[in-house]
């Protein structure tokens, strides 16, 4: 039965539900519990911002606080991958990822083509991602195109609870690394969501909004500026179709190549920097292979080429604003 | 001039007793800093070249650092510090190797880092040069416990002959173990155990052990020797030895909860005790197995070899310490003359 | 007589054998590379044997060991088969990866080897998690990984060495200390140049053995790993070794010392040193050892002959098992 949760609670509960299902899944990561070892209450955060409290309770051998060692622990999740547990390891912000690449680059990812297709590393690593928080430069990127750039990774990151429920239960079976990235921004966002476990298989793009006058690409939390300049650019009657990727590796390229063939135009929006980015690489298989479709030049709104800045003003004009998305769309259609 | 050789083992107490026993490990750093409070001693004491065992453990790095530093900065003053010229095998091989050329240079004392184990390998190669222990090993029997600066003023006292020559020093009775034409010594105790091996040296099997030969035990002694500590003790001075028979558990007459090595307080199984005569020959009770030199397999022997444990009383010399100091008091070596200016304030 | 060791004699010519076979394995490739024969880099193990062997005489296909780019040896003490070892340095597709790893990336986890590894100190995280794991799912098995004095000096040893004490794996770290980091002496690059104190200062017991000694390996690595699976907790065990040829091949080595290298040949051959010791005590004659000498040099020339003779991977495994599924 369906009920309204929001995506933060659809994370908790899709790792309930597998932690309960198979006992080989363990979660592993920096106060994911909380309090370790300190003389107060258990459970004491369930996550920074509270996204598996209450699952200690429920599968304590199952939830390990490690230290703030993410080259460690993350390697350690990878290491037990290939051992016969499926680890989740929460990498807090996505932002630490350099501190432990590594480890996902050059071990996780490569293990089963270095080793000749004998090795299995079904391990997730989730981590929040996205600016909006004033969090600034290090804690706010959107680091999907650096991630989608290295072979044998799978990358996620959905734009709202349904699809965050499907696609982590879909990560935890997977037998290959999965980085799972939820924007924060997003996490009390609402959606149905059935109580029983459910599956989204990688690789399907979801329609998000049909239309025929122009195609947005997007995912993450653009999906939902896109749909807001959408609504805005129906009264002025353009049809706005918006593709939501859902998943960047695989990426659903088909779903992307038909939509453009119908509607002539594109727009790709990422809010990730513009050089080499999720946008850059739709356009250009686009451009390569539906070029005789398109009626326009593609249009890109990206955030810009710097850091995440702190300034609320300015970090409002560093992510795609339902305006820009909107202006790039009537650019699009000539207007 | 006087000059005074330091030989520090960057790898004593690092072996297998560090997991069974949970016995300590002195840290690389501390060991440098030993050697730094001991030429601190000896510098004040008049001594101006110290000869050293070039080591690639780690010492010698920390002391080169922190002399060129402290040199820059004038705030110490440190003898001369001279390598011996000599290949680092990191064994004890080079423990004897810097003892022998110790003892060619002529330098008026050899201060040893380590434990019984490397005293033993320094004295086996030193001739007379007296020695002084800093216990820097798993088992500490031999060299005393102490203060490395107070050593070092005390070395310093005695090679410079402010203590008059021949005053700071004692003799030292010590084990000998022969395996064919092969001789070996031992400080404080000698091992014979069932293990026909070397491996990783320590012992620690007590159904293995058969006999013990001690030179001294004192009740209050770590090791093997505080067997005899506790069951008959006998000091350094006193010239005879004990020889314990040790036996499998089941045939024992009594048995005895020593404390064999730090951490490890074993059941050893006693058939008797007997005493030692110097220059007797005793012969092991098992035809085949090894001898453990104060702690440590050394020597492997079978049915087919000649092999006997002797004692020998004056073998060897040691800074006396405690003396050199009580002399110093006496003699006021470390008074002097107030300033006159300061003085008739 | 009888035999004074801790192992009886079929295990001890075990392990002579997985030592001479690692030490002519390597020797070959060194004659192999030096005449183009070889593609990429190679770094080995020969001289270093008794330190592997020594250690993975104790260990089972569920203990897992992560490696060095010096890993050959480790992948032929831990049971990966030589013949698929040649073929992969040969970048064949019958090698154990398929010609897609090569040297610095052997593997074969049914074995319970997690690779070799081009990353410095990269295994010490893995390891971790394959302790982690044992742990977890309630079997004896310990992790260990090899890394050199070099590696010693990146931030995830020292980080997953603070993770195995506070979890208490059974997690073994094995420093191979050779005295050379590339060609950069351990004496320039590490502050302390201890490990064991790296180790106590985890609140772990830490210790050093004579590398070149099989028997003093094979004594103190026993005593660990039975620690371990008991539930004793994580311990670093140093090996003090040494390296008989450069860095990789092709290294002219002229940072050694003069006659460094034929001193250690001559004098400081853990081989050398075995022979001496099982047949000083009549366990093993000179003529047995010969004769397992000869059927390894058969081995190898085997190895060599079928790896030359293989296929190359064909052209379409080129995007093969990238991932599992797709």
């Amino acid at each position: 039965m369906a009920r309204t949760l929001s995506m933060k609670d659809a994370i908790n509960e899709a790792l309930d539900l597998e932690m309960e299902r198979d006992k080989t899944v363990i979660m592993m990561g920096e106060d994911i519990v909380g309090g370790a070892g300190a003389g107060g209450e258990d459970d004491a955060w369930g996550g920074v911002l509270g996204v598996s409290k209450g699952l200690y309770a429920k599968h304590p051998k199952q939830m390990i606080d490690t230290p703030l060692s993410e080259s460690a622990y993350v390697g350690a999740a990878i290491g037990a991958a290939t051992c016969g547990l499926r680890p989740v390891a929460e990498l807090m912000f996505i932002d630490f990822l350099g501190v432990c690449l590594d480890q996902i680059f050059n071990q996780a990812a490569k293990f089963r083509y270095m080793f000749g297709g004998k090795a299995e590393t079904p391990v997730v690593i989730r981590a929040m991602c996205g600016g909006g928080f004033r969090a600034a430069a290090q804690h706010s990127q959107m680091l999907t195109p650096i991630l989608t750039h290295i072979p044998g990774l799978k990358v996620v990151c959905p734009s709202n609870a349904y699809d965050t429920k499907g696609l982590l239960t879909q990560a935890i079976r997977d037998n290959d690394p999965v980085i799972f990235l939820e924007h924060k921004n997003l996490y009390g966002s609402e959606t149905d969501v059935p109580e029983e476990a459910y599956a989204i298989p990688f690789g399907e793009a979801n329609i998000s909004r049909e239309g025929k006058d122009v195609t947005i690409v997007t995912y993450g939390l653009m999906v939902h500026r896109s749909l807001e300049a959408a609504e805005t650019l129906k009264k002025e009657g353009i049809d706005v179709e918006i593709v939501d990727l859902r998943t960047l590796s695989p990426i659903d390229m088909d779903t992307v190549l038909e939509s453009v063939e119908e509607t002539g135009r594109l727009v790709c929006v990422d809010e990730a920097n513009p050089r080499c980015s999720i946008a850059t690489d739709v356009s250009a298989q686009v451009a390569k292979d539906a070029f005789k479709s398109l009626k326009a030049p593609i249009g890109m709104v990206t955030a810009p080429h710097s850091p995440v800045p702190f300034s609320p003003s300015l970090e409002d004009s560093y992510i795609p604003s339902a305006e820009k998305i909107a202006d790039a769309v009537r650019e699009t259609m000539g207007a | 001039m006087s000059t005074v050789g330091i030989i520090a083992n960057p790898v004593s107490a690092r072996d297998i007793r560090r997991i069974v026993s949970h016995a300590g490990n002195l840290p690389i750093n501390d060991r440098a800093n030993i050697v730094l409070r001991i030429l601190t001693g000896l510098s004040t004491t008049g001594v101006e070249e110290v000869f050293i065992m070039p080591e690639n453990g780690g010492i010698r790095t920390q002391l080169v650092r922190t002399i060129d530093r402290e040199d820059r900065m004038g705030t110490m003053r440190f003898p001369k510090l001279t390598y011996l010229d000599m290949p680092v095998t990191c064994t004890a091989a080079d423990s004897a190797e810097a003892a022998r050329q110790m003892h060619d240079q002529g330098v008026g004392a050899i201060i040893v880092l380590g434990g019984d184990g490397t005293s033993r390998v320094v004295v086996s190669k030193c001739g007379n040069t007296p020695i002084a222990g800093v216990s820097t090993g798993t088992n500490n029997a031999f060299p005393e416990l102490r203060e490395p600066t107070i050593t070092g003023i005390a070395v310093g006292l005695a090679v410079t002959g402010q203590v008059p020559n021949g005053q700071g020093y004692s003799f030292n009775k010590r084990l000998e173990v022969r395996v064919n034409e092969k001789r070996e010594i031992a400080l404080v105790d000698v091992a014979v155990v069932a293990e026909r091996f070397i491996g990783a040296r320590a012992i620690w099997k007590t159904e293995n052990f058969r006999d013990l030969y001690v030179n001294f035990g004192l009740p209050d002694s770590i090791g093997m020797s505080s067997i005899v500590g506790l069951l008959s003790p006998l000091d350094r001075e006193t010239p005879e030895g004990r020889h314990i028979r040790l036996v499998p558990a089941e045939s024992a007459r009594s048995h005895l909860l020593a404390p064999i090595a730090p951490g490890l307080i074993e059941n050893v199984s006693i058939d008797g005790v007997e005493t030692m005569q110097p220059d007797e020959v005793y012969l092991p009770s098992i035809s085949a197995g090894s001898f453990a030199l104060d702690g440590e397999r050394e020597l492997t022997f079978c049915e087919t070899d000649d092999v006997s444990v002797r004692l020998q009383t004056d073998a060897f010399r040691t800074i006396n310490v405690s003396y050199c100091m009580a002399y110093a008091a006496k003699h006021g070596l470390l008074t002097r003359e107030s300033d006159s200016a300061l003085a008739k304030l | 007589m009888s035999n004074p060791f801790p192992l009886e004699k079929d295990k001890l010519i075990e392990a002579y054998r997985t030592m001479k076979t690692i030490r002519e394995f390597e020797e070959r490739l060194h004659v192999d590379f030096g005449r183009g024969d070889i593609p990429g880099f190679v770094h080995l193990y020969a001289g270093e044997e008794a330190s592997g062997v020594g250690i993975m005489m104790h260990l089972k296909d569920h203990d897992r060991i992560a490696s060095t780019h010096r890993g050959h040896g480790h992948c032929i003490a831990k049971g990966v088969s030589v013949k698929s070892m040649m073929a992969e340095i040969y970048g064949k597709a019958t090698g154990s990866c398929a010609g897609k790893g090569g040297s610095m990336h052997i593997a074969d986890l049914s074995k319970g080897m997690m690779g070799a590894n081009g990353i410095l100190g990269a295994g010490a995280p893995l390891i971790c998690g394959a302790a982690l794991a044992a742990q977890k799912l309630e079997h004896d098995g310990v992790g260990i990984t090899f890394f050199g004095d070099g590696a010693s000096n990146q931030g995830t040893v020292l980080e997953s060495m603070n993770l195995a004490a506070i979890w208490n794996l059974p997690a073994i770290f094995v420093v191979e200390n050779n005295g050379y980091a590339e060609s950069t002496s351990v004496e320039y690059a590490v502050a302390s140049d201890s490990y064991v104190d790296r180790a106590t200062g985890f609140g772990m017991p830490g210790i050093t053995v004579d590398g070149l000694d099989f028997f003093a390996v094979y004594e103190a690595a026993g005593e660990i790993i039975k620690r371990a699976r008991e539930g004793a907790g994580p311990t670093l065990l140093e090996c003090k070794m040494i390296r008989f040829f450069g860095h990789f091949e092709g290294d002219a080595q002229t940072y050694r010392a003069p006659g460094e290298n034929e001193e250690n040949r001559a004098n400081n051959d853990c081989l050398k040193i075995f022979r001496s010791k099982v047949t000083e005590a009549g366990v093993l004659t000179d003529a047995e050892l010969n004769a397992i000498d000869g059927e390894v040099m058969t081995l190898i020339e085997e190895a060599v002959e079928e790896a030359k003779a293989a296929p190359l991977p064909a052209a379409e495994e080129l995007t093969t098992d990238v991932y599992v599924s797709y």
